[in-house]
């Protein structure tokens, strides 16, 4: 199973392309994750950088705001730190946070939905009208206000994100569950005794898991997309900690004399959303593919 | 069902989703807040301030009384003094708001435009070129953050060729037409400040195009599905086949009926449109809702933030409640399926 989806990814170019730019993106992240978590632990943080051409962190007014070149790939900001350096540490954040935010909306929404559509009725009416009520906030609005509230971290941030992502979950789970419903096997685990709670838990949840998982792939890139609109705003992790959407807003200030400063830590963002979104659709293609 | 009932219906879950739409801020602000008091004030707030601030919205007193003055208070529009404008938050946003109306309304147009042009030209040549590029296009289009999209209209347009101005409302050398719709082209209009409304609708251009730009795919999406429904149902072929020509067929007879259900899709835009218009705005500083939410974010402005919040999903919901019903109007199926 997990070989044929492979070679039916790799056969088409969109996919595979998404493929190599999510695998590029998360593997890193992995790695230099591991080492920044191993820097701390050893009380060593150099060892966040081994990978990098240059210290993030380190501040060198002579090589301010130097242009893209074949020794600053990106550029350096306004204070001599190499921005391609700052992006590749960046990394492993948003990628921690796209997946714990997509993990969290899916039990969210598994929790909500799943029951409205096996149970049907009251259950339905009360968990899909709580489902509307939240959609009925522009998402970014809603998270904006949250993390306000809250406080302003990434804790938070990852909170806010999946208060605003669970309700479309919902939805899809509530659709899945309504398909698999009428069939012949839950009727047969039903006389055989096994209780709504373990029907769902047995039946339900993989048969929405599969569907989800092509809507979830593609939303790992946009909970990207998103907290790095918060991190924009100043909502997400706070300096000198480098972050893509910060990245992007402090400079600015230096745009448009100095405008690789803010534009190539965008177009890393666009690059990671593009490619969950060419994977995503090629997944939902090969499960189409299978019914 | 009638129209009537199924509007009378429609109206009344709006009206419910409104007052539950409150409330959830009301839970937000008032009990999941861990120090409601500290945040409405502002985090440099004196312990007096404070101390006033918690008189003021009543938050010594029992949960159901602050819901009860939350509600009462919200429902007149009076959403408090703002700490840091030092102004009601209500007639800031009466001045800020009726700008991102103006901004979104053009970018609607745009985003609808484009939306439904890239559409139809992508179900005409499905699995070709055209309709491999304009599936490229949207890709990229909503995968970019709305602030790059900003940036590069900006550098491109503004700095690079000079042909519109970068940022602001209108150019600020001219004096401001006496409001009276608070819209700034309409009252410029009215007063026959024709050399302000040339510069605010060039002000407008490249906010509106960014956010078109960021939100036509929607369309476009919906539009290329419909499209090829349409293109393959019974009347079109009949169409062709009586010689109409597949280009009169393709564009006329199936275009027609496609529209349809973009207009569920418009009020989804709206939504989407006015949470992009904060980063955009930002980027333009286009002094509108977006511009006022963010100021108010920097600066710790928690008044500000809940009274816009709570405008923007009001507009939302009355927005979806209009698609509704004109949904409903222009296909009576839509109201059997409630």
């Amino acid at each position: 199973m997990f070989g044929r989806a492979v070679r039916f990814l790799v056969s088409r170019p969109a996919s595979l392309l998404g493929l190599i730019i999510v695998c590029v993106f998360y593997g890193w992240s992995l790695v230099e994750g591991l080492l920044q978590f191993a820097g701390i632990l050893l009380g060593d943080r150099a060892l966040g950088w081994v990978l990098l051409p240059y210290d993030p962190f380190k501040t060198n007014f002579s090589k301010a705001l130097l242009p893209p070149s074949p020794r600053h790939l990106m550029g350096t900001d306004d204070l001599g730190r190499d921005i391609f350096s700052r992006v590749l540490y960046a990394a492993p954040v948003d990628a921690a946070i796209s997946v714990i935010v997509v993990l969290g909306g899916l039990f969210v929404g598994n929790l909500v939905g799943l029951p409205a559509g096996y149970f049907g009725r009251g259950v339905d009416e009360v968990n899909m009208r709580l489902t509307d009520l939240f959609l009925a906030f522009p998402a970014l609005i809603l998270a904006l206000v949250i993390e306000a509230t809250l406080g302003r971290q990434v804790v938070y941030a990852i909170i806010a994100l999946i208060v605003v992502w669970w309700p479309s979950y919902a939805r899809l789970s509530r659709a899945e569950a309504l398909k698999v419903k009428p069939r012949k096997y839950v009727d047969a685990a039903l006389l055989s005794g096994l209780s709504d709670f373990q029907i769902i838990r047995k039946h339900f949840i993989r048969a929405s898991l599969n569907t989800l998982v092509s809507y979830a792939t593609i939303d790992l890139g946009n909970v990207v997309l998103v907290y790095s609109i918060l991190s924009f705003l100043g909502l997400g992790a706070q300096p000198p900690a480098p972050e893509w959407g910060t990245m992007v807003a402090s400079g600015l200030e230096y745009f448009p004399q100095w405008w690789w400063y803010s534009i190539f830590p965008g177009l890393v963002i666009t690059v990671v959303v593009v490619g969950s979104a060419l994977l995503g659709d090629g997944l939902r293609d090969l499960l189409a593919g299978e019914r | 069902m009638g129209f009537v009932s199924y509007a009378i219906r429609r109206a009344v879950s709006s009206v419910i989703i409104i007052i539950g739409a409150v409330v959830l801020t009301f839970i937000l602000t008032h009990v999941v807040a861990p120090h409601p008091a500290s945040i409405w004030a502002g985090p440099h707030a004196s312990k007096a301030v404070v101390e006033a601030i918690t008189y003021e919205y009543h938050l010594n007193q029992p949960v159901l009384v602050q819901l009860y003055y939350y509600l009462i208070d919200t429902f007149s529009f009076n959403f408090g003094v703002s700490p840091f404008f030092k102004q009601p938050v209500s007639s800031l946003i009466a001045t800020y708001f009726p700008r991102t109306i103006e901004l979104v309304v053009v970018a609607m147009i745009l985003t609808v435009l484009i939306g439904v042009y890239t559409g139809a030209f992508a179900a005409a040549h499905q699995e070709r070129a055209g309709d491999y590029s304009v599936r490229a296009l949207y890709l990229i289009s909503w995968s970019m953050p709305p602030y790059l999209v900003a940036l590069l209209l900006q550098f491109a347009l503004a700095y690079h060729l000079k042909l519109l101005p970068p940022s602001q409302l209108a150019n600020p050398a001219l004096s401001v037409p006496k409001r009276v719709t608070g819209f700034p082209t309409l009252d410029a209009l009215i007063d026959g400040d024709y050399a302000f409304f040339y510069s605010s609708l060039r002000h407008l251009v490249l906010p509106a195009f960014t956010l078109a730009f960021i939100s036509f795919g929607i369309v476009t999406r919906i539009m290329r599905s419909s499209m090829l429904e349409a293109m393959s149902a019974e009347y079109v072929r009949t169409a062709i086949m009586k010689g109409v020509g597949r280009r009169r067929a393709i564009y006329v007879h199936a275009f027609k009926n496609s529209l349809i259900p973009v207009v569920t899709v418009i009020a989804l835009t709206f939504s989407y449109l006015i949470a992009g218009s904060v980063v955009v705005e930002e980027v333009f500083s286009y002094e509108g809702m977006g511009y006022l939410i963010t100021q108010a974010l920097f600066n710790y402005d928690y008044p500000t933030l809940v009274g816009s919040t709570i405008v923007i999903t009001l507009s939302v919901i009355l927005i979806n409640f209009a698609s509704d019903l004109v949904y409903g109007a222009i296909d009576p199926r839509v109201r059997v399926g409630e």
